[in-house]
């Protein structure tokens, strides 16, 4: 009573369309390097996984359907739900023990944050994109910036309001330093690029902004609208050019992925700029004695390690260094390796199509936090921050961002707003 | 039973489960769960399918489940992490997977009395994260520690890296809830109390429910042993220019009566090139190094540190060099994770393809093994030189009883299969090469294996030659508890507990 396939059911990716063709062709080896091992190690740090509990929903799974599709098995159309379920956090990679174990001899890494990309792409190509990724992609598409604050009636949504959270800090348009503020941060929590700013002034580090900033294009890339994504690249590196930019400050770590994977990947050599990741700034600034953290801060924290910057770009030694420079605090620390399990749920356009899921995935990581019993998570990812803190508000845990800490021990009060 | 998908089933268990996204019927989702870390005809993977799968929360659910099953006489097969190495949660006959990893709750840590209860469908790290704090461990540590559940360690009699210390999975249960065939939850335990771990009253069932493959039931509950959390971990590797030397140094460690000794285990020259593809800057081992003995230990701080003094004489006694502490800590560290990659795969050629893997495990007596080493990498070389997909991983022996680990080794060959390139043809070839390999154990005393179980053809013929006398006793408990054969049918030759001796059927 085996189920059998039918073969004039079968499936062919060559009959499919040339993405298709393409998509398996070039993602085979590295899914087959799955299959053929299946440890699965992988399940367990998933953080969508931990809360699903369903094995499709498992980097396992993404690999193992291109290898069904190769086989003719499976179509787009049958796997493309469980590509939805992934925040592109990158630890099913780290946790690879094909990763761990030949990583360094072989230069090999199971990708799985591109397949699942490249599959979302597919499914744009062929209709079977989700219909809140489809809204949000056009309403970032119509604003140019993410429609982070809703559009409703009054949303200060658009050009004419990406530089609102600037407001009365004088800081100029233009210049060899440009400070890209992502649209969670210029829209929904202010308190960040103020803080940001204010900091780099204080610190004597000349910065400007840009003359007309568009959303990084990075969700839109994730979700799988690569045209849309590319288009925003190309007016943001124009604008860049246009103001004499050379570096970039990415004060967001989904801009910083972006920047430094996305962007020289659609424009090869030719895109030379530097990116700078705000939190190894800062921690320069701190150990040069620029930057001068005076204040005591009376807290009991712990770190929650922004996937984008632990798991995908391993930078989880400078966000602890400020952290232990920060007078007064009292900084119970979880390793960054443990951290690979964890998650907040908001990145890989999760929360909007999945937001149940997502909001489970940050009560459980505030849950790890109310264990170390502290008073305050401290994260330095802007969209993690929104569910952490509906998550926190539930534990009696703030939520706030490494940033606006520093800001507060330098002695700045930043303004703007935490949130909506 | 059903030959077709029948939308009342789907109907039926959709009413068990209520609101609750946890019956599937789409393509995807019965695919990936009709496959498991080891090689199996991947040009048949759509053969062993479920036609549904179902992720309860409840033993009630599951109870539910089973008992609808039976009515309709529809097969049932229970998956845990599906990382069983013989297939064991891969349906032959179709049917109902139920899937337990939403069962994964911890339920209740019982400091006082030194138990966790707990759903089937935790993870041991992930219980072990849990556990840290309160100063225990549950110690069931297998290569697959990461990924695999507690209902399936159960399931398959799982064994455990740290088994001669603190014990395997069996040892660790202390007692369970289960749901039969029939569909009945039951307590399982040493006589009665859920918190037992010795009793003398009517019969002792738990070691029953433990190792059966999925074929007598579904645990819904584990009670799990408690240890304190070690104090002190030590690992001592040492290297041999000679296998024999190698061997002889491997009983007397296990003899030593060391009672904090976890494991020793026994790696031969083939193992040793093998891991030596990993990277030379890994093991930096001169050539002259063609056999491995490892040593470790676990407890307190006062018992280990004395002992491992008694370690590092014992593991030099016949030879051996200590590799030093960083291959020694660096290596056993790694224990999970150099599990086997697909990249380290070679042709006949030297060239590099990409292999599953596959290791066929035994149980065998220590005087059997340099014999059965030998015997085995012959079988292996004889259908590399013949189907050339083939590549030999080399073997390591670990011992295997619990507390008492001087008798009796888990013994392993680890075999690379270019599994792209399987045909019926080479499969067939496969199942072959996978019989001689379990012939050769029953004929020196030993038994087909030691902890992946008998369930993959190749082995599963063969397990009423194992069984003996006692395969007459195993049907009738099989035909007592699953009357009508819905228990993960197909499996360990089972069906012919429904086959009555003039050859006609009678379940």
């Amino acid at each position: 009573m085996a189920t059998k396939p039918k073969s004039d059911t079968r499936y062919d990716p060559r009959a499919d369309g040339q993405l298709q063709e393409e998509f398996v062709e070039k993602w085979r080896d590295n899914a087959y390097g799955c299959f053929s091992s299946g440890h699965k190690f992988c399940r367990e740090v998933c953080p969508v996984m931990q809360v699903t509990r369903n094995e499709n929903h498992s980097p396992t799974a993404f690999h193992a359907n291109i290898v069904a599709m190769e086989q003719g098995q499976v179509s787009v159309e049958d796997v493309a739900d469980d590509y939805v379920h992934c925040t592109q956090c990158g630890a099913c990679e780290l946790r690879c023990p094909n990763t761990l174990f030949t990583g360094d001899f072989y230069r090999h890494r199971t990708e799985t944050v591109k397949v699942v990309r490249a599959m979302r792409a597919l499914m744009v190509d062929k209709g079977l994109d989700r219909q809140n990724w489809q809204v949000w992609n056009r309403l970032t598409d119509e604003l140019k910036n993410e429609p982070v604050l809703g559009v409703g009636d009054g949303q200060p949504n658009g050009q004419e309001h990406v530089r609102d959270w600037a407001d009365g800090l004088d800081i100029p348009v233009g210049g060899e330093t440009i400070m890209f503020v992502d649209c969670e941060a210029a829209f929904y929590r202010t308190s960040i690029p103020r803080a940001t700013a204010q900091i780099l002034q204080k610190a004597g580090v000349p910065f400007g902004l840009m003359r007309e900033q568009w959303c990084c294009g990075g969700p839109a890339a994730e979700m799988g609208y690569v045209e849309q994504s590319r288009a925003f690249a190309e007016h943001n590196v124009a604008d860049w050019r246009a103001v004499g930019a050379k570096r970039i400050i990415a004060i967001e770590p989904h801009d910083y992925i972006h920047f430094t994977e996305d962007y020289p990947a659609y424009f090869g050599e030719s895109f030379d700029f530097e990116v700078i990741q705000i939190l190894e700034l800062v921690a320069e600034l701190i150990r040069d004695g620029r930057l001068k953290l005076e204040r005591p801060i009376d807290r009991v924290v712990t770190y929650h390690d922004p996937c984008r910057l632990n798991k995908r770009k391993g930078i989880y030694e400078a966000p602890r260094e400020i952290l232990r420079a920060i007078p007064g605090l009292t900084f119970k620390d979880i390793d960054h390796v443990t951290q690979w399990s964890y998650c907040s749920g908001g990145g890989g356009g999760l929360p909007i199509e999945k937001p149940e899921i997502a909001a489970e995935i940050s009560r459980q990581r505030l849950g790890r936090a109310a264990e170390l019993e502290v008073d305050t998570l401290v994260s330095a990812c802007v969209w993690s921050e929104r569910p952490l803190a509906a998550a926190g508000s539930d534990v009696g845990i703030e939520v706030l961002d490494l940033i606006e800490l520093v800001a507060e021990a330098a002695g700045i009060e930043a303004g703007g707003r935490e949130g909506a | 039973m059903v030959t077709a998908l029948d939308e009342s089933v789907v109907e039926e268990l959709g009413g068990i489960l209520g609101d609750d996204d946890g019956v599937l019927t789409n393509v995807t989702s019965r695919a990936m769960r009709a496959r498991v870390p080891a090689p199996f005809p991947v040009h048949r993977w759509f053969e062993y399918m479920p036609q549904v799968v179902v992720l309860p929360r409840t033993a009630e659910q599951v109870s539910e489940i089973v008992k609808f099953a039976n009515r309709h006489r529809i097969p049932v097969v229970p998956r845990a992490g599906g990382t069983g190495l013989a297939d064991g949660a891969v349906p032959l006959r179709g049917g109902i997977m139920v899937d337990i990893k939403r069962m994964s709750e911890i339920k209740e840590i019982d400091l006082v009395n030194r138990t966790v209860t707990v759903g089937p469908g935790i993870n041991m790290l992930k219980l072990n994260e849990q556990l840290r704090k309160h100063g225990v461990m549950y110690p069931d540590d297998p290569a697959s520690y990461p990924c695999s559940l507690v209902g399936g360690r159960i399931g398959t009699g799982g064994w455990s890296l740290l088994g001669a210390r603190y014990g395997h999975t069996r040892d660790l249960v202390v007692s369970m809830q289960v749901v039969l065939p029939t569909g009945e939850i039951v307590d399982i335990g040493d006589g009665g109390g859920r918190k037992l771990r010795k009793s003398s009253t009517g019969l002792n069932l738990k070691q029953l429910f433990t190792g059966h493959q999925g074929t007598l039931g579904i645990t819904t509950e584990a009670t799990l042993e408690l240890v304190p959390r070690a104090e002190c971990e030590f690992a001592a590797f040492f290297a041999f220019d000679d296998y024999m030397k190698a061997h002889l140094t491997t009983g007397t460690l296990a003899r030593s009566g060391l009672a904090t000794l976890a494991g020793v285990v026994l790696f031969d020259e083939r193992k040793l090139a093998y891991l030596r593809r990993d990277d030379e800057a890994y093991i930096p081992q001169p050539d002259w190094v063609v056999s491995a003995v490892a040593a470790t230990l676990y407890g307190t701080r006062a018992e280990v540190e004395p002992a491992s003094k008694r370690v590092m004489e014992l593991g030099r006694s016949a030879g051996g060099k200590y590799v030093g502490d960083e291959i020694s800590w660096g290596d056993w560290a790694s224990r999970h994770d150099r599990y086997a990659t697909p990249l380290h795969g070679r042709l006949p050629s030297g060239e590099v393809v990409p292999m599953c893997w596959h290791c066929e495990d035994a149980a065998l007596t220590y005087s059997e093994l340099p014999k059965v080493r030998e015997e085995w990498h012959a079988i292996v070389q004889r259908y590399i030189d013949e189907y050339g997909i083939f590549d030999d991983w080399g073997m390591f022996a670990y011992t295997n009883g619990a507390y008492k680990p001087w008798g009796d080794y888990l013994v392993e060959i680890d075999v690379g299969i270019w599994e792209e390139k399987l045909n019926d043809e080479t499969w067939a070839g496969w199942v072959n090469l996978k019989r001689e390999i379990a012939e050769v154990s029953l004929r020196h005393g030993g038994s087909i294996t030691a902890c992946h179980g008998a369930t993959r053809v190749g082995d599963a013929e063969l397990v009423p030659t194992e069984m003996g006398t006692a395969w007459e006793v195993v049907k009738r408990v099989k035909r007592a508890l699953d009357p009508n054969n819905i228990m993960n049918p197909g499996k360990q030759m089972l069906d012919q507990a429904y086959v009555s001796t003039d050859g006609e059927g009678s379940g």
